[in-house]
């Protein structure tokens, strides 16, 4: 019958603009990237900070951290992926490295620790949610503003 | 050649005529009436939306003194918002009459009035004078302006509504110009540092803030009732309906209710449309006059932008129809729409730490307009 | 008496000329005012329109259904503007960000203006005869709702996560929420460089997209039921056209693509006034429309395109312009403004004025016709 011809492909529509979003949930969920170049202690073992790391991000330099600086990139996707140019200790040799971490969805900023990451340890120890801690400064506005014309507003 | 028009079903022109049933006539027929129960009967002649208002409004007026605010002062409140809108609503009454529709062009006339107050404060007049001054000098501004916009409206019967609104937006953008180059020099209105321009808000204090609610104030507790502000309101009422009683006034409410029977009884469509036009934009004038000497400031530039929903809301919660209104409708009407206003805040936020009363305001107000426009027509070419 | 009304098309073609194209005539004259006066290069206002009609060209096309469907000027695709918006804040909520991000915007929008588009079209088809001003005091209404749900529901009943887009008191969402992570995504993605002037591809091709769409409708069964319809609503039910889902449908289309066409508004703008983003959006779309030569029952891609321009361009010079002639940079601001709704106002009164004039003249050819019927009876 006509009628559940169109209801079928009706929803055959409906369902592949669901899946369509969901794709792009996925593809599309932007992170914030920290990285630290800190030393740190896991499972009893100290590691210490590199003496100097430069982070490529998509050809890009983005931070070059000497020992306890942090640096920050943008990511959209799950699977980041970075270039790095250790000098893990002052006057050696310079070694590039190509680190694929796979972010967590939840999570918008995420810390990275450089020198963790480096010696191949789990992800509880590299990873960890970026919390920030300079509290909310709440901008007092008036909420909704009035009808008035908006003479700021560019068309 | 010219091909056959098309027979437009959107039409502009047929605007006017769809909305000649709308509201407040029973949407019964006087047989079903006489069938229904007196229930019914009182919601269908009274209309479903007017009375959920009412109620409404009855709800808030009772709950206010559980919510900790003083009863009397809201009704004070009320009555002062009645007592400044009253004239604006009383402005769309003859445009009513002569079948030119819901005035949405009274920032045209809200105009006249912001040039009238702002020339009698740089005339040098203050005082209660101040005020008479303002309306004397509005009074030609409004006639000349209401004519204008007669001719108008005149030249396109039918699509009137729509263009109104437009001529009034219009006509405010261009006065936010104007403000800005007339050459006002008065230290209270203009603009400090530059000198010139005038500012956007300016304080009536020293000038007619308050001249007529003072006057014969009746204050008892807390209830506090603008005496003067009324009886001026009822003054201008009174010589409406007077005038709507003469040769002139019935010709313009037969112009409205049954132009057929109009244009064969001889009346001349065109000077009572624009008279009524002319009295419109004059009212509208005094009306914001009035406004302001409750309110305590005149608002230029962007203020008058949106004045004629709220009037026509108001009127159209008082039953009137696109043809029909009467006094009654006028105070019904801005009470009932004024009294929404003030209780909403109040009452709402102490019961749901929440003030929403904009958006209710919003929402009740062109709601009720949406409903008038959306009605059934009775035998409507539709 | 009336003099004698000739049935020749009324005057020379020139003055019938003038006549038809009056609005985009005089902006053709106040631009080549404002022009040299504002003192902008050239290369600088080329490109500000080609940003501009990328940004705007989407929105206006979304007027072109109802107008052909004979429900004049949709003042409500401020609903589908407003459809756009929530979406964004959702997906700005949820953190994505990109071409993923609008993709998902406009998808998610979908069912929000389908909502809308049903309401105000069920409001329209109860209204018939009136409907732009109903449409116009829908968009209002629905503004109500609009901040009904986004300032006192999200938050508290909607979950939303972010506090950077929450107001400070817990519920409602902030004045302006930030697209940064989606700014331009679309204008950048594919856009060349030609002497100076960004051409953003991908957003043309998308509206070449559109443009297409529509021209394809127009010729399809339903596109010529809503031409029908638009012509005389009488004939076209005794045709069988069901006439209430038609209208319907048209507007339904509408507001879908306004919102589609906000989103790309306001993913070039980077910016989202979430109060205020879509309440002029209905009357500069409509003015633009209008400026390009459209009336309010017949309206083509051309008359977006050309109304675009010189709007446009309008918009972008008279606030230099009027600081040069005033010397007060304000007046500029106003006297755009005060053009748009002036272009509005002559239109709809030269609308009104040609249909009386079509009236009375039908009604003098039909009296002639009698004239002369009875003559030839009488001989």
């Amino acid at each position: 019958m006509k009628s559940k011809r169109t209801l079928l492909i009706r929803l055959a529509v409906v369902l592949v603009l669901i899946a369509i979003g969901a794709v792009m949930m996925v593809i599309g969920r932007g992170h914030t990237v920290y990285f630290d170049n800190v030393a740190l202690d896991y499972n009893g073992t100290h590691y210490d900070a590199l003496y100097k790391v430069t982070v490529y991000v998509k050809d890009k330099q983005v931070a070059k951290l000497y020992a306890k600086e942090r640096g920050m990139a943008t990511w959209i996707g799950q699977n980041f992926s970075m270039t790095l140019e250790v000098i893990e200790t002052k006057g050696g040799d310079e070694e590039v490295h190509t680190i694929h971490v796979k972010l967590p969805y939840n999570m918008d900023g995420i810390v990275l620790n450089l020198p963790a990451l480096l010696q191949g340890l789990p992800e509880e120890a590299y990873l960890k949610e970026f919390v920030s801690n300079v509290p909310e400064v709440p901008v007092e506005e008036e909420p909704g503003s009035s009808d008035e014309f908006d003479f700021g507003a560019d068309f | 050649m010219k091909k056959e028009p098309k027979d437009n079903n959107w039409s502009p022109s047929k605007l006017n005529d769809e909305m000649n049933s709308v509201l407040s006539t029973p949407e019964a027929s006087p047989l079903q009436m006489a069938q229904m129960s007196p229930l019914r009967r009182l919601v269908a002649s009274f209309g479903l939306p007017r009375l959920i208002i009412t109620a409404f409004l009855l709800l808030m007026f009772i709950a206010a003194p559980f919510t900790g605010s003083d009863f009397w002062t809201q009704v004070s409140n009320t009555i002062n918002r009645f007592s400044w809108n009253a004239v604006l609503v009383l402005a769309m009454v003859p445009m009513i009459h002569s079948g030119c529709g819901l005035n949405f062009g009274l920032p045209l006339g809200i105009i006249s009035g912001l040039l009238g107050a702002t020339m009698a404060i740089e005339f040098g007049f203050t005082g209660p004078v101040s005020f008479f001054m303002a309306i004397v000098i509005s009074t030609p501004i409004a006639i000349v302006l209401g004519m204008g916009y007669g001719w108008l409206l005149n030249k396109i019967k039918g699509g009137e509504m729509m263009i109104a609104t437009y001529v009034g937006f219009s006509s405010v953008s261009f006065m936010c110009m104007m403000w800005l180059l007339l050459p006002y020099k008065s230290p209270t209105m203009v603009w400090g540092y530059a000198g010139k321009g005038l500012r956007t808000t300016i304080s009536l204090e020293g000038f007619y803030d308050k001249v007529l609610a003072n006057f014969l104030q009746i204050n008892i507790g807390t209830l506090s009732i603008p005496t003067g502000t009324i009886l001026f309101f009822a003054l201008l009422a009174f010589l409406m309906w007077a005038f709507l009683h003469t040769k002139t006034g019935t010709a313009m409410t037969a112009l409205g209710s049954n132009p057929a029977f109009a244009k064969a009884a001889g009346i001349n469509i065109d000077k009572t449309r624009m008279l009524s036009v002319v009295i419109s934009t004059w009212l509208a004038a005094v009306g914001i006059l009035v406004y302001q000497q409750g309110f305590g400031f005149i608002q230029l530039y962007m203020a008058p932008f949106y004045m004629a929903l709220p009037a026509v809301s108001a009127i159209l919660i008082g039953g009137a129809s696109v043809n029909k209104a009467s006094i009654a409708n006028v105070v019904i009407g801005t009470f009932l729409f004024q009294g929404m206003v003030t209780m909403t805040p109040t009452v709402m936020n102490s019961i749901i730490q929440m003030d929403m009363s904009e958006v209710i305001r919003v929402i009740v107000s062109q709601g009720m307009i949406l409903y008038a426009l959306t009605r059934k027509t009775k035998g409507g070419n539709n | 008496m009336k003099k004698k009304k000739t049935l020749r098309p009324e005057g020379n073609p020139i003055v019938r000329f003038i006549r038809n194209n009056t609005v985009p005539i005089m902006f053709v004259l106040i631009c080549a005012v404002c022009i040299p006066l504002s003192g902008f290069s050239p290369s600088y206002l080329l490109n500000e329109i080609v940003t501009r009609m990328g940004r705007n060209i989407f929105l206006i096309l979304c007027l072109l259904i109802p107008i052909m469907a004979g429900m004049g000027l949709n003042f409500g695709m401020t609903l589908g503007a407003m459809a756009g918006e929530i979406a964004l804040i959702f997906v700005a909520d949820w953190q994505i960000w990109g071409i993923p991000g609008v993709i998902l915007a406009m998808i998610l929008s979908i069912p929000f203006s389908i909502l809308l588009g049903l309401l105000c079209g069920k409001l329209l088809n109860m209204s018939k005869g009136r409907e732009m001003i109903t449409s116009y005091i829908i968009s209002f209404f629905i503004n109500g709702l609009y901040q009904l749900v986004v300032l006192y529901m999200m938050g508290p009943i909607i979950p939303i996560k972010h506090f950077s887009i929450k107001l400070p008191r817990g519920y409602g969402i902030r004045n302006t929420v930030s697209l940064l992570n989606m700014r331009q995504v679309l204008d950048n993605a594919l856009s060349v460089t030609i002497a100076g002037v960004k051409i953003p591809i991908l957003t043309f091709a998308i509206i070449a997209v559109l443009c297409l769409f529509v021209t394809w409708f127009r010729k399809t069964k339903l596109g010529q039921d809503m031409r029908a319809v638009g012509q005389n609503m009488e004939v076209a039910r005794a045709a069988g056209i069901n006439v209430e889902r038609t209208r319907l449908i048209s507007i339904v289309i509408s507001t879908v693509i306004a919102g589609f066409g906000m989103i790309i508004y306001l993913q070039n703008m980077g910016n989202l006034s979430t109060y205020s983003s879509h309440s002029q959006i209905g009357m500069f779309c409509i003015a633009a429309l209008l400026v390009g030569g459209a009336s309010v029952d017949k309206a083509n891609i051309g008359n977006v395109f050309l109304g675009v321009i010189l709007f446009h361009t309008m918009f972008i010079v008279a606030p230099s312009a009027g600081a040069k002639i005033t010397g007060d940079s304000m007046i500029g601001e106003y006297f755009r403004v005060f053009i748009s709704y002036g272009v509005i106002t002559v239109a709809l009164v030269m609308y009104e004025a040609k249909k009386r004039r079509a009236k009375s003249l039908a009604g003098h050819k039909l009296a002639q016709d009698q004239l002369t019927e009875d003559k030839e009876a009488a001989q």
